[in-house]
C-alpha cells in the first residue's frame, strides 16, 4: 500500500511516495538526555512505524515524557537525533509538527478563558487552518471529546477529566498524521477511558500514526498494535504487541477435573506437562490437536482448551523485573 | 492551494490578533488599565482641594488642566507603569509557561523567534493601551475637573500655548514614555524567558528600579547616572518649556533604545534555547 500523494507530493520528500513501512512516523536514534546528574533517557533507538499505535509503557519516572518531548523537539537531547514524519528535530521540525497533534504533560489552558476560547486561541496558531475554518474546526473537535456542553465554561471550573478532554481536542483540531497522547487517560473516568479509546481506533483507522504513553497496561493492550517498554530512561523491549506477547511463555491450558489421568495420558507420549489451575498446561510435545485427541480418546473430561498468551502485565512484570 | 497545504506558520496577524485578544480577555489587564484611568483623577482632585501653587509638575497643574496628563504620566512612569508592563511580560512568557501553554504554541508550531516577536508586541500593546489611558483620562480630568483658561496650557517659561499645541505636547511625552516602557518591557520580556515564575519577573523589575534610584541618588556615583534607565525619568517636564527642550528627551529615549535591544537581545537567545 503506498500514502496518497498530497496536492504537492512533489515537493514532499521521495520516502513520502515509498511504501509505508519505508518511513517511520518517529526514529530516535542513541537519544539521550541528561540532567545534571541523572540520566532521564539514555541513549534509545526507537522507530514508530507509519500507521502503527505505539503504546509506550513504564513506571513514572522512566523517561516516557522526556523521549516524548525530544521527538517534538520541546528538548533538546544531550546527544542522539531523533526524526519526526522524517524530517530532523529540531532543525526542521517546522515541517513535521502541522501533522502533529500531542497532549504532552497534561493539558496546558488558561483558566480566565472558557475552553472554546482557549481552543480558537491554539486554533489561531495552526498553520494548517485556514482562518475561516477555525470556528468549524473548534466545535468539531469539541463535540468529538464531547465537551459540547460546557465549551463556554471557564476553564478554570473544568473538572479534570473535562480539563484532559480538552487537551485532547487541542490535538485533534486539524486531521493528523500522528498524534502523540501522554496518559491521556489520567483523571478520566472509565466513561472517558473507552472514549480516548475510541478516538485512538478512530485515528488508527484513517491511517494516522498514535503514539501513546501510559503506565495502565490494560490501556494499552486494548488499543495498540505495537509496544515500547522503558525502565530508568533504557529501552526494554520494543516492536509488535503480537509478536512480545508469543515470545514469552507459550503452551496449551487444558481446563479438565482429571487433572491424574491427564498428566499419566501426556506422560505417555512423552508431552511435557504439569498440574496448573483449571488442569493441565502442556508446554512440549505433539501438537495440539494430538494431544487433544489423546486425552479425550484417554476419556479426560476436557471443558476447554487453549493456547497460553501471557497478559502484557505478566510481560511488563518479567520485563522490569529482570532488568531491574 | 498546494503552498496554503504545506504551510509551516499560522499568518502572523492572525497570531498578533489572538495574542492582543488573550492580553484584553485578562482580567487583571483591564483592572490595571482601569486603575490607571483613576490616577490622573485623583491628582485632579488632590489639586482642587489643595488649592494652592506647589513646586515642580504638580504645582503646575493648578488651574492648568492640560499639564494634568503630563504630570501623571511623570507621577506613573516612576512605579506604576513599570510594574504593569512587568505584569505584562511576565504573563507573556514566564506565566504561559507556568499554564502549560507555551507548549501548545510552539507545537502547533509557532517558530521560537516569532514566539518573541508575537509576545513583545502583546507587551507593546499593554504599554500603549496603558499610557493612552492614562493620557486621555488626563486630559479630560484636566479639563473638567482641573480647567483651564479658553482651554490653553501655560508652560513653565510662562509663554501660553493654545489647545492644539497643549495637545501635541501631552503626545510627545505619551510617546516618549512609551519609549521608556519598550525598554522596561524588553528587559522584563528577558527575566520572563530565564524563568517559569511570573513573580520571580516582577521582583525583578522592582528590585531593579529601587536599585537604580538608590544609586543615581548617591552623589559619588554621578558617573553612572548615564547608564541608568531611571536617570531621565523627570524628562517629561521639558515638554512644558517653550520652546520644548529635547535633549534630556533624546538621550533618554536613546538608552531606553539600548536597554530595549540588550532585553530583545535576551530574549530571542534564552528562548532558542528553553525547554517548554
Amino acid at each position: 500500500m503506498t500514502v496518497s500523494r498530497t496536492a504537492s507530493g512533489v515537493a514532499l520528500d521521495v520516502r513520502e511516495a515509498a511504501p509505508v513501512t519505508a518511513a517511520p512516523a518517529a526514529r530516535a536514534r542513541g537519544l539521550r538526555k541528561v540532567y545534571g546528574r541523572t540520566v532521564a533517557v539514555g541513549g534509545i533507538d526507537l522507530e514508530v512505524p507509519t500507521g502503527a499505535v505505539l503504546g509506550m509503557l513504564g513506571p513514572n519516572g522512566s523517561g516516557k515524557t522526556t523521549l516524548i518531548r525530544m521527538l517534538l523537539g520541546l528538548t533538546r537531547p544531550t546527544a542522539g537525533e531523533a526524526e519526526l514524519l522524517g524530517h530532523p528535530v529540531p532543525e526542521a521540525v517546522a515541517h513535521a509538527l502541522p501533522h502533529v497533534g500531542a497532549l504532552v504533560e497534561g493539558p496546558g489552558f488558561h483558566p480566565f478563558l472558557s475552553g472554546r476560547e482557549n481552543l480558537r486561541r491554539l486554533a489561531a496558531a495552526e498553520p494548517l487552518l485556514e482562518s475561516a475554518a477555525i470556528p468549524g474546526a473548534v466545535d468539531a473537535a469539541l463535540e468529538r471529546v464531547a465537551l459540547g456542553h460546557a465549551a463556554d465554561r471557564r476553564f478554570r471550573g473544568y473538572s479534570l477529566g473535562m480539563k484532559q478532554r480538552l487537551g485532547l481536542a487541542g490535538a485533534l483540531l486539524v486531521p493528523r498524521r500522528l498524534v502523540v497522547l501522554d496518559e491521556p487517560t489520567n483523571g478520566l473516568d472509565p466513561a472517558g477511558t473507552r472514549d480516548v479509546r475510541t478516538i485512538i481506533g478512530e485515528l488508527h483507522a484513517a491511517g494516522s500514526t498514535v503514539i501513546v504513553s501510559s503506565h495502565l497496561l490494560a490501556e494499552v493492550e486494548a488499543t495498540c498494535t505495537h509496544v515500547a517498554v522503558l525502565q530508568s530512561g533504557s529501552l526494554l523491549a520494543a516492536g509488535e504487541l503480537a509478536g512480545l506477547l508469543d515470545s514469552g511463555t507459550g503452551g496449551l491450558v487444558v481446563s479438565t477435573p482429571d487433572v491424574q489421568l491427564a498428566l499419566s495420558t501426556l506422560e505417555s507420549v512423552d508431552a511435557v506437562a504439569t498440574a496448573a489451575e483449571p488442569g493441565v498446561v502442556v508446554t512440549g510435545g505433539p501438537e495440539a490437536p494430538e494431544i487433544v485427541a489423546l486425552l479425550v480418546r484417554a476419556g479426560v473430561a476436557v471443558h476447554e482448551v487453549h493456547r497460553r498468551r501471557p497478559r502484557l502485565e505478566e510481560l511488563f512484570a518479567q520485563l522490569t523485573e529482570g532488568g531491574a | 492551494m498546494t503552498q496554503v497545504l504545506e504551510r509551516t506558520a499560522a499568518p502572523l496577524p492572525r497570531l498578533l490578533a489572538a495574542e492582543v485578544r488573550w492580553v484584553f480577555r485578562r482580567p487583571r489587564t483591564l483592572i490595571t488599565l482601569g486603575l490607571f484611568a483613576l490616577i490622573p483623577v485623583l491628582i485632579a482632585i488632590g489639586v482642587v482641594v489643595a488649592d494652592r501653587g506647589g513646586n515642580g509638575l504638580i504645582g503646575a497643574v493648578a488651574g492648568n488642566g492640560l499639564v494634568l496628563p503630563i504630570a501623571a504620566l511623570t507621577v506613573a512612569l516612576a512605579l506604576l507603569l513599570p510594574l504593569a508592563i512587568a505584569m505584562a511580560a511576565a504573563d507573556a512568557i514566564a506565566g504561559e509557561a507556568a499554564h502549560g501553554t507555551l507548549r501548545g504554541l510552539l507545537l502547533a508550531p509557532v517558530s521560537r523567534l516569532r514566539l518573541v516577536g508575537v509576545k513583545a508586541f502583546g507587551v507593546l500593546v499593554v504599554a500603549v493601551a496603558a499610557v493612552t489611558v492614562i493620557a486621555v483620562v488626563g486630559v479630560l480630568a484636566g479639563m473638567v475637573v482641573v480647567g483651564s483658561a479658553d482651554g490653553q496650557m501655560v508652560t513653565l517659561s510662562g509663554t501660553t500655548l493654545g489647545l492644539g499645541a497643549g495637545l501635541a505636547r501631552v503626545a510627545l511625552v505619551a510617546v516618549w514614555v512609551v519609549g521608556q516602557l519598550v525598554a522596561v518591557g524588553a528587559v522584563a520580556l528577558a527575566v520572563s524567558s530565564l524563568t517559569e515564575h511570573p513573580l520571580v519577573v516582577l521582583a525583578s523589575v522592582l528590585g531593579g528600579l529601587i536599585t537604580f534610584g538608590v544609586l543615581g541618588a548617591i552623589p559619588a556615583l554621578d558617573w553612572l547616572q548615564p547608564w541608568l534607565l531611571t536617570s531621565g525619568w523627570t524628562a517629561a517636564a521639558d515638554a512644558l518649556r517653550d520652546p520644548v527642550t529635547l535633549d534630556a528627551l533624546g538621550s533618554s529615549t536613546l538608552r531606553a533604545l539600548c536597554y530595549a535591544a540588550i532585553g530583545v537581545g535576551v530574549t530571542v537567545w534564552r528562548m532558542q534555547r528553553r525547554d517548554a
